[in-house]
């Protein structure tokens, strides 16, 4: 790795209804560029779609290479504690759109909440 | 790192002859798999680029579920495929229910779980206590409301209309492929009574329950 690379973090909440992305720098201190569903589609159930969260990686990925930064590590998170573990639709889909902009996909991790048995679970946890 | 469990009447078919299947997955979504015959265990890790790795996962999950690995190994061919699984267990009520649910689900002389496949253009395996589906987004999105719509308890001819609407939904906006041969023919006499655009919120009424 060169030095004069400059690495970031996108954290990607991906759930059944949204995605949000959010890139900041090593630290998760300071924000570079922020997008979520609602910036790229009209209907509210299309938030969550692959197709948005491409859109919305590749805005993000314009930004974020203007700013100078090349390499990305990407934390995804799906909702969590009680509710469901697996990240939603948009997770796979956004880290393609961004390798495939031109940037750098360091270590990929997954930072879904996992209780270690908390609160009872919401009846009918779906299908 | 990650670990995946399928069962062992599954790990055969993961393996495959003296190991070929096992070495096709590893060659082509550039990952290692680790096999514990004993348990079913697999430990999967990604050696090449981590973006094609992401689907590693995903591949041996399918194949557990009851996958044919060709039908699995299709998850690498386009980026938007996705696998999905609906748990029968969480919708069912007991053993009894659960075998019910599966019969009709899979339908008489498995119609129904054909159907669904025609029609969305998706691959649909219930298996277990499970149903998985392989296919485009929006082809995953018909099969999984079909499938909840039959869990819920909806006659049969109610689903099948709705298949048939979707699928002529989505070849009009040219999205979903079809197995017809000769792209033609199929149930295209209903397409004249169907004009999509007129109405975009005509599928109101079939929206998606909350996962």
């Amino acid at each position: 790795m060169s030095s004069d690379e400059t690495w970031g973090v996108a954290h990607v909440y991906a759930s059944f209804n949204n995605t949000i992305i959010t890139v900041t720098d090593m630290t998760g201190a300071e924000t570079i560029v922020k997008s979520s569903g609602g910036t790229v589609v009209k209907q509210n159930r299309d938030e969550a779609s692959p197709y948005a969260a491409m859109q919305m990686a590749e805005a993000v990925a314009e930004e974020i290479k203007a700013a100078g930064i090349t390499g990305l590590h990407v934390r995804v998170r799906g909702p969590g504690g009680n509710l469901n573990k697996s990240p939603g639709p948009g997770a796979q889909a956004t880290i393609r759109a961004l390798a495939r902009a031109g940037l750098e996909i360091g270590r990929i991790e997954d930072v879904t909440p996992i209780p270690h048995d908390g609160t009872r679970a919401p009846k009918n946890s779906g299908f | 790192m990650q670990h995946v469990t399928i069962p062992q009447d599954r790990l055969g078919a993961l393996i495959g002859a003296g190991g070929e299947t096992l070495r096709e997955i590893e060659d082509r979504a550039e990952v290692r798999l680790n096999v514990d015959s004993e348990t079913g265990a697999v430990e999967i890790e990604t050696v090449g680029d981590p973006v094609t790795g992401l689907k590693g996962p995903d591949i041996v999950r399918a194949i557990g579920r009851g996958f044919h690995p060709d039908d699995a190994l299709t998850l690498l061919d386009d980026e938007m495929r996705m696998f999905e699984l609906v748990d029968l267990d969480d919708a069912t009520r007991n053993q009894n229910d659960l075998q019910r649910q599966k019969g009709r689900l899979i339908g008489e002389d498995g119609r129904t779980r054909e159907l669904m496949e025609e029609l969305s253009g998706a691959s649909v395996v219930v298996y277990g206590k499970t149903a998985g589906i392989i296919g485009g987004p929006e082809q995953v999105e018909v099969v999984r409301s079909a499938v909840e719509m039959i869990l819920d308890g909806a006659p049969h001819g109610a689903v099948y209309s709705f298949l048939e609407r979707k699928h002529n939904e989505m070849q009009q906006q040219g999205m979903g492929y079809h197995r017809y041969p000769g792209g033609e023919g199929g149930p295209q006499e209903a397409e004249a009574d169907f004009k999509i655009e007129t109405n975009p919120d005509s599928d109101v009424e079939f929206e998606e329950p909350e996962p």
